[in-house]
């Protein structure tokens, strides 16, 4: 259980003369919660981007292993990344489909067998019994994740109705119903009160643990990433300054000083403190 | 001032100036329409020769005003009342639910089975079974268009393209290669399909507006290819001679020929409407087809995905879904419904020319699809009926006809505003999975 899922090496986006990511390296150990976290601008969303096909990374090795083979994702069109190398991922902004229904938004997300086992629609149209065989396994399977997420009774209601916190969950059973290796959360915890945080943390040690999927977070609310991590990777001005367990994360005086440096309420441990003291400070 | 009003206490003054405006706004836009009368051939035929001849209308200018004037107080007066406001939006939630859970079946139950025993229903006679050919017509093709507009989202002007894909599809291949109709209609949907992706793979990136203005440059090209390709196409001239459909093989005819005619089989004296009347059941079956074909593919993968496309393109490709093949499809089956219903204005009509493929047929079916509520099936059927019917009704107003097409348009906008059916069934619920198919 200690291999590595997804592979990240020398990873760099560079928009214009920007650089967004530069050259960040990291494995997501198989069966892991693997937290991204950094401060704002850090980067983190473009790797995310990167590693779901949304953006073309200008340099670098993304290498996802999945279904018995290696997918390097780099080179992969964005939709094939979630079908073929099975990873699925939610949004900072929820991305639901709004004016459909609840289930149908689950369904939706088992396209690509759906659409196999309706023959691309020929058997669908024809109404063969096989097809209905598959739509109704699709429809278990949406259910049993509504149960997961507590909102069969809401099965029928238009997505854009449910309130914030319902929205989170469904958008990540979503991703789940497409039976992904990885699931890639986009700050999950954002905009969450501390009870639905603790029932998102539930959930995602769940998919750990009982659906055999890894897990890649990015995440700013602190109690979520050190209460489920099992390793943390900090980025800051887009490149990786930490690796390691949530203790030794928390310890690591480049993180410290990358959240906290010019902060002076904090008290600073001393290594850090004669450290910047050799330094001119910006904003006095 | 308007806010004022929020109080309960109503600020007349504003109304009124507020309609002083309006009906100062409407001066520059009547005096030209209606101030004035022209008169070819001069007055009264007393001094013929003398040319056209204007006579003003003030009187018609100052009722316009008037009209708008009342009707602005009319409308500010009741919008700012707040139990009215109160009133119609309870209702507005209450009927919508409503209209769609308990009524639309049975409107839906009932335009059916006037559809069908439309032809012999007594009051109707050749001009109302023409008119009833005519609104099936765009029923078919609005519902063609809500594959493309409504289900899947993708903007569409240039739809009427398609329609002339298939028109003259059957047309060079019925004179050409001697088929049927029944040989020719399903190669015309292919061929107008086969277009639908043509229009598709360039505009595989482009979305809202920008597609929108692709789409009607492909319906212009295809127009003036139409208009300029005389040796295959004889261009302005048109195509006539296109032959009419048989029933089954049993041609409408009352000439003596090889083969036996429709009323010598049935042993009928022959009358001249029945061949209406088939063109009739014709495009009514044609459009029915449509409407099960879309009613089925909307709960299968394919319609699902055309859906979650139109909700949101990234959040479909996070999902592993192709956003090209889905696109294409939706291209391609809307516009193979045109092609069909393009096969049966040929035939129909006889003759085919590129001036019946102009813009306007295009925003004339989009407005249907629009005003009907995107994506409702029935809601399409209404707007038909109101939009063409209305217009055809209204041809004795002559000039004004457009306008009363024009009023049709503001009347739903104002009471509608998301079109006449808004609310979507699911395609797929908990309860009752197998109904779904």
């Amino acid at each position: 259980m200690s291999s590595a899922v997804l592979s990240v090496k020398g990873l760099s986006m560079v928009f214009g003369g920007l650089v967004a990511v530069d050259d960040v390296s990291f494995d997501v150990t198989d069966g892991f919660i693997t937290a991204i976290i950094g401060p704002n601008g850090a980067g983190k969303t473009t790797v995310f981007n990167c590693l779901t096909g949304f953006y073309r990374p200008t340099g670098g090795k993304i290498v996802m292993r999945a279904g018995g083979r290696e997918h390097r994702l780099e080179r992969m069109e964005g939709f094939r990344i979630a079908s073929r190398a099975k990873i699925a991922r939610t949004f900072q902004n929820i991305r639901l489909f709004p004016r459909m229904s609840v289930l149908e938004n689950l369904v939706v997300a088992q396209h690509n067998d759906l659409m196999v086992a309706s023959g691309f629609s020929i058997y669908g149209l024809l109404g063969l019994k096989k097809y209905k065989r598959a739509e109704a396994a699709a429809v278990d399977k949406a259910h049993a994740w509504l149960e997961k997420i507590g909102l069969v009774d809401m099965a029928d209601q238009e997505a854009g109705e449910l309130p914030y916190g319902s929205q989170r969950l469904l958008e990540i059973a979503r991703a789940m119903c497409t039976g992904p290796r990885l699931l890639c959360l986009d700050e999950p915890a954002a905009g969450l009160n501390a009870t639905e945080s603790a029932r998102l943390s539930e959930l995602i040690q769940h998919i750990k643990k009982e659906e055999h999927c890894s897990v890649l977070l990015i995440e700013h609310d602190m109690t979520v990433v050190m209460n489920i991590s099992d390793k943390i990777v900090v980025l800051d001005h887009g490149a990786k300054i930490a690796e390691g367990t949530p203790e030794a994360i928390r310890n690591d005086p480049h993180v410290i000083r990358a959240y906290l440096g010019e902060d002076d309420d904090e008290p600073l441990p001393a290594l850090i403190a004669a450290d910047l003291e050799k330094e001119p400070r910006e904003h006095p | 001032m308007a806010e004022a009003a929020g109080d309960g206490q109503r600020d007349f003054a504003f109304y009124f100036r507020d309609a002083g405006i309006t009906a100062l706004m409407t001066l520059p836009i009547a005096f030209p329409m209606f101030g004035f009368h022209l008169i070819v051939g001069g007055r009264g035929g007393t001094s013929a020769g003398y040319g056209t001849v204007v006579e003003p209308r003030l009187i018609w200018v100052l009722v316009a005003v008037l009209v708008v004037f009342v009707g602005r107080f009319a409308i500010s007066f009741l919008r700012n009342d707040p139990a009215v406001t109160a009133a119609t939006e309870r209702s507005a939630i209450d009927m919508r639910r409503y209209m769609s859970e308990t009524i639309a079946p049975w409107i839906g139950t009932g335009l059916l089975s006037v559809a069908i025993l439309w032809p012999f229903l007594p009051f109707v006679d050749r001009w109302l079974l023409d008119l009833g050919i005519l609104v099936l017509t765009y029923i078919m093709l609005g519902w063609g268009l809500n594959i493309v507009v409504g289900l899947a989202g993708l903007l569409d002007l240039g739809y009427v393209a398609f329609y002339a894909v298939g028109a003259y599809s059957y047309a060079l291949i019925a004179l050409n290669f001697d088929l049927s109709f029944w040989q020719c209609l399903p190669l015309a949907g292919v061929i107008a399909g086969l277009f639908g992706i043509l229009l598709g793979f360039p505009v595989l990136r482009l979305r809202g507006d920008y597609l929108a203005i692709v789409t009607l440059g492909f319906g212009e090209i295809i127009r003036i290819i139409l208009l300029n390709w005389y040796e295959f196409t004889k261009g302005p001239d048109g195509i006539s001679g296109i032959p009419r459909p048989s029933f089954f093989g049993l041609p409408f005819t009352n000439q003596e020929g090889a083969t036996t005619s429709f009323h010598k089989f049935f042993g009928i004296e022959y009358v001249s409407t029945h061949r209406i009347v088939f063109m009739y059941y014709l495009i009514l079956a044609l459009a029915l087809l449509t409407n099960a074909f879309t009613e089925r593919i909307r709960k299968l993968p394919v319609g699902r995905a055309w859906e979650a496309l139109r909700e949101d393109e990234i959040a479909c490709r996070a999902l592993g879904i192709n956003p090209r093949n889905t696109k294409l499809t939706a291209f391609a089956v809307g516009a193979m419904f045109a092609g069909f219903a393009g096969s049966f204005f040929a035939t129909r009509q006889g003759f085919i020319s590129p001036e019946s493929f102009t813009f306007i047929e295009s925003a004339i079916i989009l407005a249907i699809v629009v005003l009907g509520g995107m994506g409702s099936q029935l809601g399409i059927v209404l707007a038909a009926v109101f939009l063409i019917g209305m217009t055809e009704l209204f041809r004795e107003l002559e000039q004004f006809r457009m306008l009363a097409f024009g009023a049709g348009m503001v009347a739903i906008m104002v009471w509608r505003p998301r079109g006449l059916l808004t609310r979507r069934e699911p395609s797929v619920s908990l309860n009752d999975t197998r109904s779904g198919i």
